[in-house]
């Protein structure tokens, strides 16, 4: 067991501190890379020449902290409103509202980027067209500062949403109750007891969010080329990618990274102590309750009216303009007539005769799942070593460690493992190849380690005891009471990471070659216009359709096959031969209802169990 | 089926725990020793803290003593050294939130024993064998269903058929039925000692309940800060507690400070109490001079409206009376002239309970008290 969890460990250290190591010592040895290289030499001549171009530093730093700080908090803002009117008003269609909120999160956020662009288009795009309907002058510049924050956190918004909805949930309404009692109206009682409780979680919410931000090169590549602004990403991105007759700057790229790796720290010490007091106050409080409903009379209109807006932004006009595109053969205004005469079909067809389509969407999947696995793998066994482990300083280390991929924007990992790869290449010829994609993206296992070990905690000790003294070996207990406890969490973060790594196209973008590179990076091929021989915008905005519907049909097939399982489970227990008396069936009664909801019905109170 | 169980003999002997804390070792339990015959039901009472859950994990295995042996018949379970892991021991133990697997139906929690290493048996035999267990617990219609869908008391019984269906030599329960609602709870204490003793396995059984203990055991052991401070029966529990502990822990007593004056004939001795003396047992190594508490159960304090010709009889002011249902609960104010040198709890039957305030008269019987130095 002990053997198993430092095997763990290390599979976890190597995706985390290698990486990060290697993009340090670039930093401070180059000047191109550190190994390898007989020019390369101990110097701090990369963060010499970043002081020379400071202007330019602080400028990027600047436009930076404007555009993550920004989105971060717009996106923030938005995900808190949605959360609450779904979670604790009684605005009508709360259920379809919370799906509708949702629905971004299944669109790469490369489609997402792509299809902002095609929408905000000053001549064909959709959004321009409807506000053009609209009195008063209004027309959205692209490529203005601002509209890019904008699309930045209509990108980034769902994922705040999630993390917000169960926080607010579990809120102890009596404690909001007690102070209505205590003659306090509605807004004080947000601003005095509500806001206060939420506090740490929030706040972990958005450094989470902005950590996020600050690694997503989506929106930076697609808009912030034109709009003359250097975001962070995307300097780290131009840096290491070589113009003509130049040698990529890898020290330099280094220093850069390194600069905002200190600011990350800070940022994860921030979300450490905000979770570790967002935890002392959730125990605090009771459980078993129901937050309370606020009513919104005469302000619901406003509301459903804020909310459709919302759709309308991240998942109408967005999905509208890409199927527009890839149904118009150049760019050009909607129009019936243009519907009538102008449209085709042919792009899907292109798209699903393509081979290299194919080919990269298998890559996807195979990046994908096996990167999940590995994370999943590693990080529940060291987890529950971890968890089940006497706490001591190492293991309070290795927890931390452990859990400090989330303070890793994509963008550092994403260069970190372009450089590690290049490193051991003479060594280890990975780079560029689809196991490097598979390691890079594992790099996302602290999400699979923090589900891990709060699913192990809440195994209580006694159930594994309990096996003990019944006569089952530490191994026949792991086997048959802790796996299966286990099971449900890892498959639900299994799924969770595979399609984010369906999703992913930052990482990629550093590591992929046209043989490794997996769909997201394909698509960008055809929709950006530099890419000569490929540039096909109709098919492009196919693609990203398909690969929506593609992402959406997995994620979802997975669930729905995890949970045949548990109804198979369910199934087969009712059928152990002999057992007493059951009220019998008639033979032709369809069985799947009834089992289903068995299943269902287990599940919840599995749940439940485990809560208490 | 109730011959093939039966019991062990369990013997603990000089059991020492400690558990590592931040600041180097913490002993917890301190040179426990009991024995348990075959087929006997003996709980380990006292109050929360005081080791009992430790002493018993020790028993079963899930701890690794640092001292003293347990034997369970000829086999040596620990030493303070060697420890037989918990799945060799042939133990079962009930778990004080009964650790029901909830992944698993009904059925697969109570066959588990018997399809693993320590007691696996062939599939039809384990399964004749569980369905046995669960009905002992009457669980058997139950089977198929999953383990979560049962109630507290469900659980309860599912818990006891689980740690009863390899048979064991020795049966473990920790504070069984702490989490149930107390009618249940009674009702369960009778279901568990008949079970115990159809099945003539051997029960240690802990709490920290006096009236559980009291009514289910055979024998039981007070513990106290990690330490066995009386082992009797129940009823010599009761009556005959050790020490001052032992006598407020085990039900409600009024403890009398006294002075021993004089001997007034075979065992019997005269204190000085409440201002006056009186006759009572005389306790072993007890001089004349010593300072000794008087114990008095409530039940035993008996009121008078008038005074009896008997020795012992104080006259007493009431100053409050609750009424409990079956039995009423009488303070009164223990008189010297118009001074009040004491009080006293008296209980009994409700019927002929004094008012608040009257004057009465209160009867020690000297054959009720017991008398502990110090
Ligand atoms: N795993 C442990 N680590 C440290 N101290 C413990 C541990 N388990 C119990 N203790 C301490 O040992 C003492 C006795 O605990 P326990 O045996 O559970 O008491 P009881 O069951 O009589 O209430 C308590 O003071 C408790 O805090
Ligand atoms: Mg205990």
């Amino acid at each position: 067991m002990t053997v198993t969890t430092v095997i763990a460990g290390s599979v976890i250290f190597l995706l985390l501190a290698i990486p990060l190591a290697v993009q340090v010592i670039t930093a401070f040895r180059g000047p191109f890379l550190p190994f390898g290289v007989s020019s390369a030499k101990w110097s701090v001549d990369n963060f010499v020449t970043l002081w020379e171009l400071r202007e330019d530093f602080w400028a990027v730093l600047g436009s930076t902290a404007v555009f993550v700080g920004g989105s971060t908090i717009i996106s923030l803002l938005m995900a808190f409103g949605l959360a609450w009117v779904t979670v604790r008003t009684d605005a009508p269609f709360r259920r379809v509202i919370s799906v509708l909120v949702i629905v971004p999160f299944i669109v790469p956020p490369i489609v997402k980027a792509q299809a902002y662009l095609l929408m905000l288009s000053p001549e064909s795009g959709v959004l321009n067209q409807v506000l053009r309907l609209l009195p008063g002058d209004l027309v959205v510049d692209p490529y203005a500062f601002s509209t890019m924050v904008v699309i930045q956190s209509l990108t980034n918004v769902t994922f705040p949403y999630l993390m917000i909805v169960p926080i607010l949930t579990s809120m102890d309404g009596s404690l909001e109750e007690s102070a209505r009692v205590s003659g306090a109206s509605w807004p004080q009682t947000l601003r005095r007891v509500t806001l206060p409780m939420l506090w740490p979680g929030l706040l972990g919410v958005t450094v989470l969010t902005f950590i996020l931000g600050l690694g997503s090169l989506e929106v930076p590549l697609l808009f912030g080329q034109e709009s003359g602004k250097d975001i962070f990403a995307l300097k780290l991105w131009t840096l290491i990618s070589a113009s003509a007759g130049e040698l990529p700057q890898y020290g330099l790229a280094a220093a850069w990274g390194c600069v905002f790796l200190v600011i990350t720290t800070i940022a994860f010490v921030i979300y450490l102590r905000a979770t570790r007091d967002a935890e002392r106050r959730a125990s605090i409080s009771g459980k078993g309750f129901r937050p309370t409903v606020m009513k919104l009379g005469g302000w619901k209109p406003p509301v459903l009216l804020a909310v459709f807006v919302f759709t309308l932004l991240t998942a109408i006009l967005p999905l509208f303009a890409l199927f527009w595109s890839a149904i118009t053969p150049y760019p050009i205004a909607f129009s019936f007539e243009a519907l009538a005469t102008q449209t085709h079909f042919t792009a899907f067809g292109e798209v699903l005769g393509d081979p290299e389509f194919w080919a990269s969407l298998g890559r996807t999947l195979v990046i994908a799942g096996g990167s999940a696995t590995i994370a999943c793998v590693a990080a529940t066994v060291l987890a529950y070593g971890i968890a089940r482990g006497r706490r001591t300083v190492w293991t309070k280390a290795v927890d931390l460690f452990a859990s400090s991929s989330v303070a890793i924007p994509a963008v550092i990992a994403g260069f970190a493992m372009f450089l590690t790869f290049m490193v051991i290449n003479p060594v280890i010829p990975l780079a560029g190849t689809i196991a490097a994609l598979v390691i890079a993206y594992s790099y996302r296992v602290s999400i699979a380690y923090r589900s891990g070990y709060s699913a192990t905690l809440q195994i209580r000790k006694e159930l594994e005891e309990a096996a003990l003294v019944s006569g089952a070996s530490p191994l026949e207990g792991f086997r048959k009471v802790v796996v299966p406890l286990l099971m449900p969490t890892v498959f639900a973060v299994w799924i969770q990471m595979f399609i984010l790594g369906t999703n992913e196209f930052t990482l990629p973008a550093f590591l992929a070659t046209p043989e490794s590179r997996p769909l997201s990076v394909y698509m960008y091929a055809m929709i950006n216009p530099r890419s000569a021989q490929l540039y096909a915008p109709d098919a492009g905005a196919a693609m990203a359709l398909i690969f929506t519907l593609l992402v959406f049909l997995i994620g979802y097939g997975l669930q729905w096959a995890v949970s045949l399982v548990a109804i198979g489970r369910a199934r087969r227990r009712s059928a152990i031969p002999g057992l007493g008396a059951r009220p019998a069936a008639a033979p032709n009664d369809p069985p799947a209802p009834a089992t289903r909801a068995v299943a269902a019905q287990e599940l919840e109170e599995q749940k439940e169990f485990a809560d208490r | 089926m109730t011959a093939a169980h039966g019991g062990g003999r369990l013997v603990v002997d000089g059991l020492e725990k400690q558990y590592e804390l931040d600041g180097g070792a913490v002993p917890v339990v301190k040179g426990v020793s009991f024995t348990i015959e075959p087929g006997t039901f003996t709980s380990l009472l006292g109050p929360s803290g005081c080791g009992k859950t430790t002493t018993l994990r020790c028993v079963a295995g899930l701890e690794t003593s640092n001292g003293g042996r347990i034997t369970l018949d000829d086999q040596v379970l620990s030493t303070g050294t060697e420890h037989l892991p918990p799945d060799k021991r042939d133990v079962g133990m009930v778990f004080q939130n009964y650790a029901i697997w909830p992944h698993m139906t009904v059925f697969a929690n109570a066959v588990f024993p018997l399809q693993v290493s320590g007691g696996k048996l062939p599939k039809k035999e384990a399964r004749a064998r569980a369905m046995e267990a669960l009905e002992l617990v009457q669980l058997d219609a139950y089977a198929h269903r999953p383990a979560t869908a049962l109630s507290g008391g469900q659980q309860q019984r599912l818990a006891l058929a689980r740690a009863l269906a390899h048979r064991p030599r020795l049966l473990l329960l920790d504070e069984p039925l702490s989490n149930l609602d107390a009618k249940l709870r009674d009702t369960m204490r009778n279901e568990l000692r008949s079970l115990q003793q159809r099945l003539g396995i051997t029960a240690l059984y802990v709490t920290h309940d006096q009236s559980e203990a009291l009514s289910m055991s055979d024998r039981v052991a007070v513990m106290n800060q990690g330490r066995i401070v009386q082992e009797a029966s129940p009823r010599e529990l009761y009556y005959q507690p050790a020490d001052r502990f032992v006598a407020d822990f085990v039900g409600r007593v009024n403890m009398i400070p006294a002075v021993v004056r004089e001997r007034s004939g075979a065992g019997e001795v005269l204190v000085e109490a409440f201002g006056t003396r009186l006759a009572t047992p005389c306790p072993d190594g007890v001089a004349l001079g010593d300072d000794v508490t008087v114990t008095y159960r409530p039940e035993s304090v008996r009121w008078h409206e008038t005074a009896p010709d008997r020795p012992n009889v104080l006259p007493a002011r009431v100053v409050r009376v609750e009424f409990l249902g079956e039995i009423v609960e009488v303070e009164v104010e223990v008189l010297a002239g118009a001074t009040v040198v004491g009080t006293l709890v008296a209980r009994g039957a409700p019927l002929d309970s004094p008012a608040s305030g009257s004057s009465i008269f209160v009867e020690l019987d000297p054959n009720a008290c017991r008398v502990l130095a110090g």
